[in-house]
Formats: C-alpha cells, structure tokens, sequence
C-alpha cells in the first residue's frame, strides 16, 4: 500500500546503470569521458578506420545534418575514443557511456535513437586478456555474481584482431544463467585508429569494447521492449 | 551463404568430421553459424562470412581451406593452387572497356554446345544450397562461382554479334530487362555491358544478365564473361537498383581481379564437359593487378597482442597448415600471403590469423591492475547530485527523444517526418510527457506528476546538457505557475548550481546545465556507490485504469493495514493498486479513506464490471462491521 501523501522520485533505469557501470570501471581507475551527440564525419568514421565507401555511412543509416554532410548525429561512442586519445597521452583507461543514433526501423530490441557504452584501455602492454579480464570483472559486478567471457573472432573496422564477445553468467537463481549469451563485439584498437589520433602504435597498444545499455537493461531488467525507456512514461521509470 | 557438407567434403575426399564438429569449428575459429540444416543426404551451414574475408571467403573453396587449416586437414585438391595462364586465342572477341570500373575482363566463345538439363550431381548441389537448376550452361557458371567465389556471365553469341563487347558507362534513363524479368533503370554512374556494333545494353556489369541475351534451349554458341569489377561502383548500383546479386555481392566484397583466370578455367571445363562444344576463341583485357605484399611480424608482437605465450613452432605449424610461404629470422617471421588474400596487409591481420587458428579460447583472463582515476566526469558528478536533490522531491526522471517534428536544426534525412529536427530544449517534450502522465496518476499512486530531464539539445551553433523540471496535478490542463512543489525544487537546485535562472513556463523550468555547472568546482570523489536492489520488470496493461474511493468508519484500534487486506481480498485480480488518501479520528472511531484502481490486461473494464466489484468489496467491509461512509 502507498501512501499518496510522501510521494517518491524513481531515477531512470539507463540513468541507474550509467552510476553502476561509473562505479565498477572507476574502481579499476576508468574515467568517464564524453563527447558530442552531433559529431563531424571525420570523428565519426575516418579517424576510427572505416573507409571512405563503407556502407554504414550510407544515408539509410546515419542521420545527417540538412545544414552540413559533414556533420552526423554520431553513430557509435566510438569518436570519444579518438577525441580522448588526441587530448591525453597513455596509460589511458576510458569508459563512454552516452547517447547515439541509428537511421533504420525501430522494433523492440532497436531504436532510431539509444545508448552505448565504449570502453577503451591503451598503454604498452594492453593484451586481449586484459580485455577479458575487465569484461568478466564487469560482468561479474553488473550481474552480481560469477560471469564468464569467451570469444570468437569477428570483424568492426577500428580493431584487429576483433572479438564478438559472448557472457555466460553463474548465479543461482538469475534466469540469464547457465547459457552464452552473445553480448558485445571489442577487439584491439586497430593502428590505424591509434597513429590518426596521435598515438604511436609502435609503442602502444589496447582495447575497445562497446556494448549496448539497453541490452544490458534487456537482460538486467527483463525490459521486454526497449522503445519504452525514451517516451517518458511513468509506467516503467516508475518500477526502478 | 548456404555451404554444404557434401559439396565441402569434395575437398577432403569424404573424411571431414561430423556436420555438428564443423560448425563448431568454424563458429569459434572462423565466422558465426547461423543454422544448421539437414536436408535429404546432406547438411546445409548457413554462414555469415565476415565482410574482411568475404573476397575469398565467400565460396566452398573458402570455407574448405579454412577448415583445412583449423581442423589441420590437408585438401586434396585446390583450385588456387594451380596456376592458371589464359592463353589468347583466334578468332578475337572485341572488348572495349570504356569506363574505370572494369579491372580485369575475359571473354572466351564456345560454339556447338547443346543446352539441355544438367547432370544430377550439379543440380543437386546446387538445389542442396538453394539454388533453382536451369540448365546445364547456366548451372556450370553458377557452381563455379559458388564453388571458387568468382562470377561468370554467359550471353547467346548471336546477340552479341560479330564486333563484340564495348564496357561503358550507362546512359541516363537507359533501361534493360534483367534475368529476373525485371527492368531496371540506369544513371551514368552505372556500368553496363552493350553490344559494341549496336550500342545494345546486354547486362549490368557485375550485377545481373539481361533476359534478352541469356542462354535458352536452341543456343548454340555462347560467349562467356568472366570479369572483374570496381567494388564501390558494384555496390552503389546495386544499392541504387535494390537489386544485390550473388556476383554483386562477391564484387562488392573486393574478390581480386586475379581470380579471372582461375574462374574462367574452371567454368570452361565444366561447360565443355555438361553441354560439350568447343573453344573458338578467347581474349582478355587487364587493366588492374593486386600482388600481396609479404607481412613481417616478430613472435613478441604475436603474444603480446593476443595476450598468450606462443614458440616460433607453434606459430610455424600454424603457417604451414596454411601453406602460406613464411621465413623467420631469428623470432621475427615474414609471411607472403597467396595472391587472392588481400585482406593480409598488415602485422595485426596476422596476429588476428595466428589468435583464431590457435584459438581465441586460450586467452587468459586477466584483470588490469586497478590504478586512481586520474579524472573526475563534472557533468555526471554534478548530474548525479541534482539526480538525488529531485528524487528525494518526488521527481522522477524521463529520457525522452532527441529528435522533434519542428525546431531548429534540421536532419538531412530523418526516418519519420514527425522527426526531422534536433531538439533545442527540454520543455517541448517534458511538457507532452506531463499531458501522457497525469492520466495515469492513479494508477501510479500520484497527487500529481512530476518529472525531469538531463539531456543534449542543440541549437545551429552549440549543444549542451540541459535540465527541465516539470509538475502536473490536475487532468484538465492548467498549469500553476507557482506550483510550490516546483518553486521548491529550484530553490533546490540553486542552492546546488548557484543562482541560475531557470526559465519557467507553464508548469516546466529548464536551465542550461553546461552553463550552470562550469561555475562550480571541480569534484574530487564521486558518491560512494550502493548497489540498487534488484528490480524486475514487469509489463504493463495498455488498457485504461478505473479509480473508485471508499471512505469508512473502523473500530479505533483498526488499523490501515487490516482493513486493506479486507478491501483487497473482496477486490480480486482487476484490482491493481490501493492507496490511503485520507485518516483521521473522531468520537473513538477512526476514518479511512481509499482509492482502488482497477485495470484488465485484457480489455477495457466496464463501468458495471467495477461497480460490481465495488458492490463485492462494500459487503466485504460491512461484514467486519465497518460502516462505509
């Protein structure tokens, strides 16, 4: 029973995971950066190695600004990496959870509009376990309790080697449990994407994730649809 | 791409493990398995070769020499392997290439075949990945490429005429009705394939043959067209056609013009050996080469990017079982990668090829050293504060869209006409929001609704974070100006943010809060963090709630709880939420006052379907003893 008289504020889920995956990441000493929504073309897709006629900067998938064709509603957290990188010198270690946006139809598990989180580690000797490792300590925190992280080899223009990343989590009880449950793609920062943005990848090297927070409310949560989490309805934001 | 087994094991004389070892080799060393299918004598893969790989990759060649080097198996046979040198021969077939897009191009006549239905092993290969059989010209062409990964096109001689081939850019407006019976309409950035005595369109470069100068049943003689083409070109016009082939497909993914001759040797023979005829007549014209360039990598680079601790054999035996050609100096090992994969240019690609061959299942598990942060997010920080200031008021947060149907900056191509523009405030969307809540007050246990927003908005010059505030008590509209729950929060938050001046209309304030909180010092820590309880959601009934009250007299020492577990009890199921909206005492009796909302996953309820339930829960009360006011 509710009293009408003490009324009580709910903080958005996504809001809720963005404080959680905060405090987890900082705990390894990830800082949280951020860029712009509205991004230029050359953050957006040069400097992170997709060619000049790679089909995702077709029209059908990113939105373009009427004014300028060089400027884009970002399609990835991906730019934060480059922008993070050409202000700041190794040992870096970033998260960038924030809004992006995708030109094509909207179902239950896709919005014009939703939110990533990247992750990027670089310094002289980041491996890919070094990934794994951070993955399954996320995880392992996000999910609370034992989550494993495998790999299988998979392609994204800004890493090589890329990785697609699947969880399987151990916690009695959760019903995500006991299944691999395909989550995110990461790989290791490609060259290219380093020397553009003024790191020498004769020196350095790391790892990038990016992963969906939606999905993460998805599977967290149990969100059933997640075009619910941006018409500001009550109904749900009131739940969490 | 549909792979199948049978067609697979060609390469490895029947010895390939099971369907199921495969596929599972394959998803953990190559490319994801999408399905697995048995049809009738055989297994059917459905593959989704990644884009890098697809110019080799995107045939049973393919994935067969993949699996020879995961499974180390060797190949019986391979195409690629053997060298194929086109030898030019009389009489000449006319090939013009007037465009860039052309890289390589072969043309060879074949006369005195006989069209008929292909033998049962080809049309069973290929109806076993899907493929409709049409006849046995047709069929070779497509096994071949299905097989090597190179396209070939077959035209009727007799529509080609004596002078040949002119390759060209196409007219604007030009039209050809394709294989599939459809036309299709050209600009002058496609690329077509014409008579060169007529000028006639005869196909689309790359894409499609043209009906008109296909094979049918009473050809005779064919010219055969194996070629190469620019990927970007393939790619936009196909787009542009809405019309990706299996050839387009292949081109767009950079298959390498020396591909030419291997294909067209094999097409040829399987041609001559289906339809029988005889070679009169074969020229070729190249205008691009690719030569691999040899990739050196040092083994410490190897484990260092892969995280593991690989030896020189390990890494050799892994390049044998490619049979790619390899030295190493010292621990240092140059790799010249064969001529049709271009995709091998760098030391990384390498590493990519050593990590999943070996396996990436033997990456350890490593957790960085934990460092401090070297910086704190102000926005957040600040962010989060101004998160609690509200919550704790009652105010709950909402992300609503970016996007709205008019403002000020404008999207070049936005997805519904009701979102071409970017946001320049908050307020436009807080206050739709308020009108989509407050209806359903009641059902959420509210006096009224009170909502905020942190998020972008942009304007022609500039974006930045904004903060809009808005409170809503009644249904029929007419917002307080002066709502003290609202005039509450801002006195708040500017206690937070310093004096900023919200701007404050109809119910909703908003505050530029970029602005607001470059002013404030820099934070240090943030809040120590405590794991929120574990929430599931539940979804709701997008049918409207009814709201009755009940107000009553109970015995003073009643109390609230008791007298609801009664009211819900006689409730039942439609019942959804009970709020206590009003108590208080007088003469040894205590009053309460109730709302229950009623609501069906179902349907929309009925005035008499809640009334009766209401009748249900009056009697239910009056059993206790209670007087309903």
């Amino acid at each position: 029973m509710a009293d009408m008289k003490t009324p009580e504020g709910h903080t958005h889920p996504i809001s809720r995971m963005i404080t959680e995956i905060n405090a987890i990441f900082a705990e390894l000493g990830f800082v949280f950066a951020e860029g712009p929504e509205r991004e230029l073309v050359s953050y957006n897709f040069d400097m992170l190695n997709v060619p000049k006629d790679h089909p995702s900067r077709d029209m059908q998938d990113t939105f373009y600004l009427a004014d300028d064709p060089e400027i884009v509603m970002r399609t990835h957290t991906s730019p934060v990496q480059a922008r993070y990188m050409e202000s700041h010198t190794p040992p870096i270690r970033v998260i960038v959870p924030g809004k992006v946006f995708r030109n094509e139809a909207t179902d239950a598990t896709h919005e014009a509009q939703f939110y990533q989180l990247e992750g990027l580690m670089v310094d002289k000797d980041v491996t890919l376990a070094h990934l794994k490792g951070t993955l399954e300590f996320f995880f392992s925190r996000f999910f609370g309790g034992d989550v494993d992280v495998r790999f299988r080899p998979s392609f994204f223009p800004f890493v090589e080697p890329g990785v697609e990343v699947d969880m399987k989590v151990h916690i009695p009880g959760n019903k995500l449990s006991g299944r691999w449950i395909e989550i995110m793609g990461a790989g290791m920062v490609h060259p290219n994407v380093l020397r553009d943005a003024g790191v020498d990848p004769g020196v350095y090297q790391g790892f990038a994730f990016g992963m969906g927070i939606d999905r993460l409310a998805v599977l967290k949560y149990g969100i059933d649809d997640i075009r619910i989490l941006y018409n500001g309805d009550l109904r749900v934001v009131n739940q969490f | 791409m549909n792979v199948s087994y049978n067609w697979l094991n060609k390469y490895f004389d029947g010895t390939l493990p099971s369907p199921e070892a495969i596929a599972e080799a394959l998803t953990f060393h190559s490319w994801e398995v999408e399905e697995v299918r048995d049809i009738e004598g055989d297994t059917v893969f459905d593959i989704n070769i990644l884009p890098d790989k697809s110019m080799w990759a995107l045939s049973h060649r393919g994935v067969a020499k993949d699996l020879s080097v995961i499974l180390d198996l060797p190949m019986v046979n391979d195409p690629l392997l053997e060298p194929v040198i086109l030898t030019e021969s009389e009489p000449e077939i006319g090939i013009v290439l007037d465009t860039p897009h052309c890289r390589r191009f072969a043309a060879v006549r074949v006369t005195g075949i006989k069209v008929g239905p292909s033998p049962k092993w080809l049309q069973d290969a290929l109806e076993a990945i899907g493929q409709r059989s049409i006849n046995n010209i047709v069929d070779a062409s497509n096994y071949v490429m299905y097989d090597l990964g190179q396209p070939s096109h077959a035209f009727d001689a007799k529509r080609v005429g004596d002078a040949g081939l002119l390759v060209r850019a196409a007219k604007a407006g030009e039209s050809l009705v394709g294989l599939d019976e459809q036309e299709y309409t050209f600009e002058t950035a496609d690329t077509v394939i014409a008579r060169a005595d007529t000028d006639e369109v005869l196909s689309i470069a790359g894409i499609k043959g043209g009906l008109h100068s296909g094979v049918e049943d009473s050809t005779t003689d064919i010219i055969l067209e194996v070629a190469n083409w620019d990927p970007v070109a393939i790619r936009k016009t196909a787009q542009r056609l809405k019309l990706r082939s299996d050839a387009s497909r292949r081109y767009e993914n950079g298959i390498v013009p020396e591909m030419v001759p291997v294909g067209l040797h094999a097409a040829l023979a399987l041609i001559l050996e289906v339809a029988g005829g005889e070679v009169a007549g074969l020229s070729e014209v190249v205008t691009t080469t690719t030569s691999p360039r040899p990739v050196t990598v040092p083994l410490s680079k190897v484990n260092s990017v892969l995280g593991i601790s690989l030896t020189t054999d390990d890494v050799d035996s892994i390049l044998q079982r490619f049979g790619y050609a390899h030295e190493w100096a010292e621990d240092v090992v140059t790799v010249t990668p064969p001529f049709e994969r271009s995709d091998l240019a760098i030391p990384e690609d390498l590493i990519e090829e050593i990590g999943r061959v070996h396996g990436l299942s033997h990456v350890p598990s490593i957790v960085p050293e934990p460092v401090p942060l070297t910086e704190f997010n102000k926005q957040f920080f600040y962010a989060e504060i101004i998160r609690k200031e509200l919550t704790e008021r009652g105010f709950s947060e909402v992300f609503t869209s970016s996007f709205r149907s008019k403002d000020v900056v404008q999207l070049a191509n936005a997805f519904a006409s009701d979102k071409g523009y970017l946001r320049s405030n908050l307020r436009s969307n807080l206050t739709e929001a308020l009108e989509r809540n407050i209806s359903h007050r009641d059902l959420l246990g509210l006096q009224r609704i009170a909502i905020f927003e942190i998020g972008t908005v942009f304007s022609k010059e500039e974006e930045h974070l904004s903060l809009a505030l808005g409170v809503r008590t009644n249904v029929t509209y007419k917002p307080k100006q002066d709502d003290p729950v609202l005039t509450d929060a801002i006195a708040a938050l500017s206690d937070v943010l310093g004096n900023e001046t919200f701007e404050v209309k109809d119910g909703v304030a908003e505050v530029n809060l970029t602005e607001a909180i470059s002013d404030l010092p820099e934070p240090t820590a943030y809040a120590p963090y405590e794991k929120d309880a574990d929430v599931s959601y539940r979804p709701f009934s997008p049918y409207p709630a009814v709201a009755r009250d009940i107000a009553l007299w109970v015995h003073e020492g009643t109390g609230a709880d008791e007298v609801v577990t009664v009211l819900n009890g006689a409730a039942g199921d439609l019942r959804v939420r009970t709020t206590l909206f009003d108590e208080f005492e007088k003469d040894g009796r205590k009053s309460y006052a109730f709302r229950l909302v009623f609501q069906s996953g179902e349907r929309t309820l009925t005035d008499d379907e809640v009334n009766a339930v209401m009748e249900a829960v009056y009697a239910a009360a009056l059993e206790c003893g209670w007087e309903v006011r």
